[in-house]
């Protein structure tokens, strides 16, 4: 029995170490590939990878160049959103990113922010959602460990010092873990879209016979909102809303 | 921070003033009587320390008799900002009888206070036959009814005081609207508002509430209020009127019966019409540099620094100062001078209170822009001198610049320079060092809250720990059973050094330490007797065979304990491996 279990673990291990080669030789490959201006080859390549399942913002923001060396510009915003899904505080991706939203026909940069909204965000993207959960549990941490502190040590004495502490932490803590449920529900929402097509027309309704609404061109971000049938209603990010046909855009999903 | 301080200083000068300032009028009740009424001549003394001061003889008066006189005098305290100001007043009143008819004047009487000597104004008073009106009392309320219009006219009026009659245009004047009465004034308030055509108004003051002085006038003593007071500045030459303000006035009637509370009725007054007569400004010989300024004024003129480096800048001021219509007219033109770059000036306005004077400050901010010794020119500043009629022009001093080369090159406009500027753009390259590895997301393994719950698990271990420890330190027969395996542990290691080497001593540290541990187990007093200590463990829920052996054990020490010679060394190393076996089973007892 244990003889059978022990081949059988020896395989599994010699497959997964032949698997992990066989994705480097093809990433070195896809770089390569690169390298030469082929980009269409390291796109194959680079997908390649994708396909086995991997997450990667590296990954994501390689193939993004990809798309956007081939053309594609609508796709490669979608893989730079990805990469800074997986990881919002990828500078490299937010540079391409805001650099290929220059390519669309439709402006969609949002410079007239406030100074404290900026600053939020650039604060909110610049925690990666691992920094964020070792910073939660590592604060949550020190709470317990004061509170233990005062339940053992301090049963009859004073308490001020250790108590002001806390609450300090506990403050931090709760900062930090309204973040941390931010930034968790961000990583797992679906709600936003990129156009594929050339462009779209966003009807009143869903159908064609609807009023038009407006008409959006390849690489425009947008909230879905709902989707019925062949149709969804989007949001624009100035607040326009109309429905489109659901084959012209895809969701920025992992 | 300046005007404060003008004001303070004020404030305290003219408390200094009037603490020191000792004021004497004279005054009669009417001025028009018959010959045969009486005149009431009061001499009011007053100021903040009179001190006793003996009735004033009044010299023989013309054509009239005097007839006697009577003292009064009141204090007046006051709390003004805190600081509290008393006024003593005194007054002599005397009685006088005419003796003729006709116009005659009570002379002016010199009256000497400390030292110094005060001379009172000449009053007119004319009598005429028989008698006027029966005197008004002459109490401070002067509650009169006012039955004809000549008595209201004479006792309730407005007057306007011009401070000039005759001007040039733009020449400011102050007028003064002022209420004199000698009623008990209930109400007022100005019926309608007062168009001032052909001037330019500035308001001066509006009173708030009605408050009157006391102020003579014709040698009567009328309550006085100022009403309205403005400063004007005529537009144009010509003859002007000065508009009349029209007030409504409620005035207390004086009850007649105890029973009558006295009614109020409203009178509508107006004061005289005046005018100014208005010259208009010369038109021959007129400057061109006239900057429409018309009163009197200074000029000054202050430059910041005058040696300076190419790039740093200087302010240079003027200021005109003085009394005319400084709000209206132009500042005086600055000529450019080359490489000298003038920003647009700051002029500031303050006028002072009364409206008419005060300054206006001109700030230039000058930048030089090359090196070289340059002149900055004389500004001329030309206004019409009122008080002379003529035009007349004041000059700034010239000033000598001297302007260094700078530090560094100083080029003399931004637009030469340059950001770094982007030739062109591209994406970024592509990252090649990565670790393929699927990132994992912390919040999302089981692992990670697993760790969370282990670490919440520390409160209640923590608190049993607490727990505990309170438990132990409350309770000695707790710590006794705690410590009863140590105790036992003791006396064996005791025990068992003495069997190894044969030693009879054995058999008395092992009994101590037996009956030690199960004195501590039973909570029982150390030292009780093995008898009694074998009874209270047959009450527990102990073996009987365990009992046993611990009843035999302790027979054996004892006797080991009482024998001479002891036993052998086999018997020792028996009965240790049977005290071993006894513990053995002892322990896993419950107790």
């Amino acid at each position: 029995m244990k003889k059978t279990m022990f081949t059988f673990l020896l395989a599994f291990m010699a497959i997964s170490i032949f698997a992990v080669n066989q994705i480097e030789l093809i990433h070195k490959e896809a770089i390569n590939s690169y390298n030469e201006k082929d980009y269409q080859t390291a796109l194959e390549k680079f997908s390649l990878i994708e396909n086995e399942g991997i997450v990667n913002s590296d990954l994501y923001y390689n193939i993004g160049n990809c798309y956007f060396r081939i053309n594609e510009i609508g796709r490669a915003i979608l893989y730079f959103k990805k990469a800074l899904k997986v990881r919002s505080d990828h500078q490299a991706a937010r540079r391409n990113l805001e650099y290929a939203l220059t390519f669309t026909k439709d402006k969609q940069n949002s410079e007239s922010e406030s100074v404290i909204r900026s600053f939020w965000l650039k604060a909110f993207d610049s925690l990666s959602i691992n920094l964020l959960a070792i910073i939660t549990l590592a604060l949550f941490m020190i709470i317990i460990v004061f509170i233990s502190f005062m339940i053992i040590h301090y049963k009859n004495r004073e308490k001020t010092i250790p108590l002001f502490m806390t609450t300090i932490f506990i403050f931090l803590f709760s900062v930090f873990l309204i973040i941390s449920i931010l930034k968790w529900q961000e990583f797992h929402s679906d709600d936003e879209g990129v156009l594929l097509s050339t462009s779209a027309i966003g009807f009143s309704g869903p159908g064609e016979d609807f009023t038009r609404v407006f008409t959006i061109h390849e690489g425009m971000i947008f909230k879905i909102e709902r989707s019925e049938d062949n149709w969804s209603l989007i949001k624009l990010e100035n607040g326009l809303g109309g429905w489109i046909s659901k084959d012209t855009y895809v969701r920025i999903e992992l | 921070m300046k005007k404060i301080i003008f004001l303070l200083s004020l404030l305290l000068i003219s408390q200094f003033l009037f603490a020191q300032q000792i004021e004497v009028e004279s005054y009669v009740d009417r001025t028009k009587i018959g010959i045969s009424d009486l005149v009431k001549y009061t001499i009011e003394i007053s100021g903040k320390k009179i001190g006793n001061i003996s009735t004033p003889r009044l010299p023989k008066i013309e054509n009239f008799e005097n007839l006697g006189s009577s003292t009064s005098s009141s204090s007046n305290y006051s709390i003004v900002n805190g600081k509290m100001t008393s006024k003593v007043t005194k007054s002599y009143t005397y009685t006088l009888r005419p003796l003729k008819i006709g116009n005659y004047i009570i002379p002016p009487i010199t009256i000497k206070i400390k030292d110094k000597s005060f001379t009172t104004d000449p009053i007119h008073i004319k009598v005429s036959e028989g008698s006027t009106q029966p005197a008004p009392p002459t109490s401070s309320s002067f509650t009169q009814q006012p039955n004809s219009s000549l008595d209201l006219s004479d006792n309730l009026f407005l007057k306007a005081d011009i401070s000039k009659n005759n001007v040039f245009e733009e020449e400011p004047i102050i007028v003064e609207y002022k209420l004199y009465s000698r009623y008990d004034i209930a109400n007022l308030a100005f019926a309608g508002d007062t168009n001032f055509e052909g001037f330019w108004k500035e308001d001066i003051y509006k009173p708030e509430s009605i408050s009157f002085d006391r102020e003579t006038y014709n040698g009567i003593m009328y309550n006085v209020m100022l009403m309205r007071s403005v400063a004007l500045f005529p537009t144009r030459s010509g003859k002007l009127n000065i508009p009349s303000v029209v007030l409504n006035v409620d005035i207390r009637t004086q009850s007649h019966s105890f029973f009558d509370f006295g009614t109020t009725k409203r009178y509508n007054i107006k004061n005289k019409p005046t005018s100014v007569k208005v010259k208009p400004i010369p038109q021959n010989n007129k400057p061109v540099s006239f900057s429409n300024a018309v009163g009197k004024f200074k000029l000054s003129s202050n430059i910041s620094q005058t040696q300076l480096n190419v790039g740093d800048s200087f302010t240079y001021t003027i200021t005109i100062s003085g009394t005319g219509n400084l709000k209206q007219f132009d500042i005086p033109k600055l000529k450019e001078v080359n490489n000298l770059r003038f920003l647009d000036p700051e002029i500031t306005t303050d006028i002072n209170k009364n409206k008419i004077s005060g300054k206006k400050t001109i700030k230039y901010l000058i930048i030089a822009q090359e090196k070289g010794n340059f002149t900055l020119p004389a500004v001329p500043f030309t206004y019409f001198d009122t008080s002379s009629g003529s035009y007349k022009t004041l000059q700034t001093k010239p000033y000598q610049l001297k302007i260094g080369e700078g530090d560094l090159t100083f080029v003399a406009s931004s637009a030469a320079q340059s950001i770094v500027s982007l030739e062109g753009s591209d994406i970024g390259f592509i990252i090649t060092d990565s670790e393929l590895v699927s990132k994992n997301i912390y919040f999302d393994k089981f692992f990670y809250w697993f760790i969370w719950f282990i670490i919440l698990l520390f409160i209640p271990a923590s608190i049993l720990y607490s727990n505990e420890r309170t438990k132990l330190q409350g309770n000695i027969d707790y710590i006794r059973q705690k410590q009863a395996n140590k105790i036992l542990k003791k006396y064996m290691k005791e025990a068992i050094a003495l069997a190894d080497k044969n030693d009879p001593g054995f058999y008395a540290a092992a009994q101590l330490g037996l009956s030690s541990y199960l004195a501590d187990k039973l909570k029982e007093p150390r030292g009780s007797s093995t008898e009694y200590i074998i009874t209270k463990m047959s009450l527990k829920n102990i073996p009987n065979e365990l009992i046993e052996k611990i009843k035999i054990l302790f027979e054996t020490c004892n006797q080991a304990r009482f024998m001479p010679g002891g036993f052998s060394k086999e018997r020792i190393k028996a009965d240790f491996q049977h005290v071993k076996e006894t513990i053995n089973e002892i322990t896993k007892c419950k107790f």
